[in-house]
């Protein structure tokens, strides 16, 4: 590690009605790998934001080469040497990989655009980073692994001193993800600093030199990673030890009837001969990594999207279902992992997201019976210990906790006996989080069953009965939870990856 | 690889299919096949295809323009006025013309780059504005510009268009003996009308197919088209070329205005209202994508030609020229539906 | 100012709806004040007249814009339906009961089919708008041969129906009109139907993700559009008599303006009835003041596009602050 590059002290933040950053500082060196950790909302990308001039900070300095600096667009950042990978990719998909590249700072030749000289450049940064992408090819006819590459071409190509990499791997695959380090390794010998947020551990420990811990907009401190254990960290990141005990033997008895079985459904290529059961009163629990087709699997179980072939049998009974509306009928729901896009209308009240797929039962004639609606609103709002003052509040104004379990009320409404939670988790904090699973037991308890796909592995061992394992679109494994180990999920989720 | 390919032969078949429609139509009724129904088409065609050439670029964007049809008669009446009432010479009237469509433009960027309006719904605005203003300017009188046989001169701006050749030497006699051997229906061909317009045209047309894929502002035209989230992320100015885009569709009717003016006796105050759909349409149906991000030049305006052949050549086929409206309507919902289900197979 | 909002009945019948109903009556006294004869019952017809068939345009694209669409082909499909049905009655002179009937059902085919072709099909809802605009011109000037359409006079053969404008000095069609916009408002907030539409207006996704079958219910909201269209045009040519092949063009405008003053949101989502029908006495209001003050119709199309577009500016300004 070498001298100091990059200081931010006290930083502070505050958007109406949040306090995003709490004084947060971070200090970057040349040639360091620095992570940044948190959950999600701590404060984490918000941070990087202010850095790179996309958010104007409230108070406190950043110090970049010995100079207070303040950028006022991700440009004027750039045109200093400090470059983001962003999470989402930022790609053009109607232009080609060397145009997108070289997008804001196009060679000229004239008036006119060098696009040669910009293949060759591209050609001449690919080579030597060691990977192999054809420059002229369409950006949306990439995978998303190679996008992400030409994304760190890009970020490495604006000459930068400090590059942030915001979750860089969670769309890669083991392959990908070893040629990413190489990368990162090639780049820290440059002498340049890099900023590495992600949440997967073991890559924290293979790839980081120190770790920042943040937590809830706030500066928990500062680690050097080979000094630390996994467990310092996920302490310094949620507050506590986590009293996570895994599931040791599944709560279903062994003759309970099985309730919906799915054969051999294909749709596309994430979801390839995809066959399982599932139990009366079972979490049945879907792992995988990123991108392996599980939320595929479920929207096209659930008739979101179309599916090539395939049979679903419920109790027994073949059916049809070619949309939500079908699986609705045969009782079966369906909370989204994106919760904000698929799962509830912001704007509307929690009464009407409650009974949005109930709506038959609330009508008196050609007229919504809006009385009974309210009281059958209030009666899960008080089952599931929602936080709001009303049923009549609008959905936009509750936390991501309380807007998870205005969905899963609109699925209790309807008495589904059939859920399917999609990373039910995600986006929540732990207090919440513990509230959803006591609900999952419960509901169980009371003869539903779950399908629950989730990431997070702890999540896997704590509350499921089973696991099913897919990668790259193929069912790669089933676990009884008795049998389930860390390693041997991992082992059956990159089965598949050379 | 193979993408480029299929995209390149969409707008070769478009250029079949205008071959074909002519020929087909010249078939069965060999009136259409004079010289003068195809300088008479061309001549219609002008500023269809110039108000065409300019939306391509907020159709680009992912955003339209509506107001070009009602603009386009506003600007005209606007430089006809001056010429009539102001005494303004011919040349400044025109520049004018073509100021007021840029600056129009410039309103419709503003309002849908800066104030973040729907560009649909801004420009139906700025549309019903436009009218309005062009009743204002002429006083809602019907504006005629000089005709080309104007005694003190000023009808020469029709020469940009159309030029009389009466010459049977060098080129301009290889060019008449061209069209008497293409054209043996016209049996007495003296002198010819040459549709220069048509030079302009390919010449303009030349010279935005290279801004849209060899400028920055073209590139940039896409890339807000394709992902403009990405391209601000990109450090690239997006609200100056979005606004852009909107200014180089104002100038494009601007020039539709000049030549409007140059193909009509006199321009009415209240029209305009419909004429935009043809110009779209044939962006459309020469493949610009409805969603942004995919579009030439060149499709374009193959585009346009289908939809001018279409309007113009039914009539010899013995169908009532009021069914033009419908066919319009009718190639445009047709020209989306493919657009849909080429990008269905795309995804797959 | 959050103060006033607070209050309970200002509350219920919404601070902005307070302030357009105020400035309907100050625009009023002012054209009274201004304009000698502008006071009495004759413009009160007049201007109920043109708010007429404006209401019913703004009521049914209201439902559209509820959606998050559009359609700017009503005022030419009103135009479309008023030429056949005027033509089929005085060419092959049809009972006049039927002529009605036609007129509201071509309305509804429109609808129809516009709502198909963005619900089913996918195509944006500004192209099928454009397409529609023109294929109903078209349509009805080859239907009529590109001849104006007279509706009958009161006096002649048919010229009954004129009664749903007014008996005597009855005002009959304040009567319907105000019970369409009931049943309008019942329908909206308070059927299955309504609640779908403003909710897919708002997240499509997630209402069909709840099971609903979104491209039935938003077809419908183009269907309720057409049809209003429909009835409309019988509401215009029973107070203006004549219609010309080719235009209605300025109608989309203001019937968009009535919706976007009153708070539909063009984002999709929020739609109020009562603010529609202020919206459309508003500019029902200022096209009297503007004829009256001899400034034309010219004046009249610049008005109301500026009134669009402040209008949408102050809502899409609006959610921008809140997200």
């Amino acid at each position: 590690m070498g001298e100091v590059i990059l200081t931010m002290k006290g930083i502070d933040k505050s958007f109406p009605g949040v306090h995003a950053l709490d004084h947060v500082d971070l200090e970057l060196r040349r040639g360091e790998v620095h992570a940044l950790m948190g959950e999600n909302g701590a404060g984490k990308s918000t941070l990087m934001k202010v850095l790179t001039g996309i958010y104007t900070k409230d108070s406190g300095t950043i110090t970049y080469e010995g100079k207070e600096v303040e950028f006022h667009n991700t440009h004027e950042a750039q045109e200093a040497g400090i470059v983001i990978v962003h999470q989402e990719l930022n790609m053009v998909g109607d232009l080609t990989v060397a145009q997108n590249i070289f997008i804001g700072r196009e060679f000229k030749k004239g008036i006119m655009i060098d696009d040669k000289k910009m293949i060759r450049e591209s050609q001449k940064l690919f080579e030597e980073l060691k990977i192999d992408i054809d420059p002229k090819a369409k950006m949306s006819d990439l995978t998303v692994g190679k996008q992400q590459m030409c994304e760190i071409a890009k970020a490495i190509s604006h000459k930068a001193k400090v590059i942030i990499f915001d979750e860089p791997s969670a769309a890669l695959t083991e392959k990908e993800i070893a040629d990413l380090f190489n990368i990162i390794r090639d780049l820290r010998a440059q002498n340049l600093g890099i900023i590495y947020i992600s949440h997967r551990m073991d890559e924290i420990k293979v790839i980081t030199d120190r770790v920042t811990v943040m937590r809830d907009g706030g500066y928990v401190g500062t680690l050097i990673t080979k000094d630390c254990t996994k467990e310092d960290i996920i302490n310094m990141m949620v507050g506590r030890v986590i009293y996570e005990t895994p599931k040791t033997q599944s709560a279903v008895p062994a003759d309970a009837p099985v309730v919906l079985k799915v054969e051999h459904l294909n749709a596309g290529r994430m979801v390839q001969d995809v066959s399982f059961e599932l139990r009366k009163g079972e979490i049945l629990g879907f792992s995988g990594l990123m991108g392996a087709g599980r939320t595929e699997t479920a929207r096209a179980l659930f008739g979101a999207d179309p599916k090539t072939s395939g049979d679903i049998y419920i109790n027994g009974q073949k059916v049809t279902i070619n949309s939500p509306e079908d699986a609705v009928k045969h009782g079966i729901g369906y909370l989204s992992e994106d919760r904000k896009r698929y799962g509830i209308v912001v704007q509307k009240s929690i009464t009407e997201n409650s009974t949005m797929a109930t709506m038959e039962e609330f009508m008196s004639g050609f007229l919504i019976n809006k009385g009974k609606e309210k009281k059958v609103t209030e009666k899960y709002i008080e089952e599931l210990a929602t936080k709001t003052p009303s049923a009549d509040q609008l959905v936009v104004n509750l936390s991501g906790g309380n807007q998870q379990k205005v969905v899963i009320a609109k699925w209790l409404v309807r008495n589904c006996d059939i859920l399917i939670f999609d990373e039910p988790t995600r986006g929540i904090d732990v207090g919440a989080k513990n509230e959803i699973y006591k609900l999952m037991n419960r509901l169980t308890k009371e003869g539903k069953s779950i399908i629950m796909i989730s990431s997070e592995m702890t999540e896997i061992l704590r509350m499921s009965d089973r696991i099913v394992v897919m990668c790259e679109g193929k069912k790669t494994g089933e676990i009884p939870i008795e049998e389930a180990t860390q390693e041997a999920i991992m082992d059956k989720a990159t089965r598949d990856i050379q | 690889m193979t993408k480029k390919k299929s995209v390149f032969s969409q707008e070769l078949i478009i250029a079949i299919l205008v071959i074909a429609i002519y020929l087909f139509i010249r078939w069965r009724n060999a009136s259409f096949g004079n010289y003068n129904t195809l300088l008479n088409i061309l001549d219609i065609s002008y500023y269809y295809v110039l108000m065409g050439i300019g939306v391509t670029f907020p159709l680009i964007t992912g955003g339209v323009d509506l107001s070009i049809g009602t603009g386009m008669i506003c600007y005209a009446l606007a430089g006809g006025y001056l010429i009539r009432f102001s005494g303004v010479p011919v040349w400044a009237a025109m520049l004018i013309t073509v100021l007021f469509g840029v600056a129009i433009g410039a309103v419709n960027g503003t309002l849908i780059s800066i104030m973040g309006l729907p560009p649909f719904l801004a420009t139906l605005c700025t549309c019903m504005i436009t009218r309005g203003l062009g009743s204002v300017c002429s006083g809602s009188f019907a504006i005629p510009w000089p005709t080309d046989t104007d005694p003190t001169g000023n009808g020469w701006f029709h020469s940009i268009f159309k030029t009389t050749i009466n010459n049977d030497s060098g080129l301009y006699g290889a060019l008449k003996g061209s069209v008497g051997a293409l054209f043996p229906m016209d049996k007495r061909l003296t002198f010819i009308k040459a549709p220069l317009g048509f030079v302009w045209i390919i010449l303009l047309l030349l010279l935005m197919q290279f801004i849209l894929s060899h400028t920055k502002f073209g590139r940039y035209t896409i890339a807000i088209g394709s992902n403009k989230e990405a391209t601000m992320l990109s450090g690239v100015n997006v609200k100056f070329y979005h606004v852009m885009a909107y200014v180089v569709c104002g100038l494009f009717a601007g020039l539709a205005a000049i030549a409007y003016a140059a193909y009509t006796p006199t321009v009415q105050p209240g029209t305009g209202a419909g004429m935009e759909l043809d110009a779209i349409g044939g962006a459309i149906v020469g493949g610009v994508s409805t969603t942004g991000g995919y579009g030439t030049i060149y499709g374009t305006v193959l585009g346009v030609y289908v939809i001018m052949l279409l309007k113009n050549g039914l009539p010899f086929m013995g169908l009532n020229a009021n069914w033009q409206q419908v066919i319009t309507g009718t190639v445009l919902i047709v020209a989306v539906l493919i657009d849909i289900i080429k990008r269905r197979a795309m995804k797959k | 100012m959050e103060k006033i909002k607070q209050i309970p009945i200002v509350k219920k019948l919404g601070f902005n709806r307070i302030v357009l109903f105020a400035i309907m009556i100050l625009m009023y006294i002012i054209f009274c004040a201004t304009i000698p004869g502008f006071f009495g019952p004759g413009r009160i017809m007049s201007i109920l007249n043109y708010a007429y068939f404006l209401g019913f345009l703004a009521l049914g694209v209201t439902f559209v814009i509820a959606t998050g669409g559009i359609d700017f082909s009503i005022g030419p499909v009103m135009f479309c339906c008023a030429l056949m049905a005027g033509y089929t009655f005085g060419t092959y002179h049809i009972p006049m009961v039927l002529a009605m009937l036609m007129s509201v059902a071509i309305g509804f085919l429109f609808g129809l089919f516009n709502g198909f072709m963005v619900s089913f099909i996918g195509i944006p809802p500004f192209i099928i708008s454009m397409a529609s605009m023109n294929i109903a011109k078209g349509i009805a000037s080859v239907y009529t041969k590109t001849q104006s359409v007279q509706w009958p006079q009161s006096a002649s053969d048919g010229g009954w129906f004129r009664n749903i404008v007014k008996v005597g000095g009855f005002p009959v069609g304040l009567v319907v009109f105000i019970c369409v916009v009931v049943i309008l408002y019942i329908i909206l907030n308070g059927t299955k139907a309504g609640r779908y539409i403003l909710c897919l207006g708002s997240n499509r996704e997630a209402v069909r993700l709840s099971g609903v079958n979104v491209k039935k219910w938003m077809m419908l909201a183009y269907v309720i559009c057409g049809t209003l269209v429909g009835i409309a045009a019988l509401y215009y040519v029973a107070a203006y008599t004549t219609v010309q092949p080719g235009s209605g063009d300025q109608y989309n405008n203001e019937a968009i303006a009535s919706c976007v003053m009153g708070g539909t949101s063009m984002v999709g989502g929020l739609a109020s009835i009562g603010g529609t029908v202020l919206g459309t006495f508003i500019i029902s209001l200022l096209q009297e003041g503007i004829l009256a003050y001899r400034l034309g119709k010219d004046i009249q199309l610049i008005i109301t596009g500026l009134i669009v577009i402040v209008f949408v500016y102050l809502d899409v300004s609006a959610r921008r602050r809140k997200s």
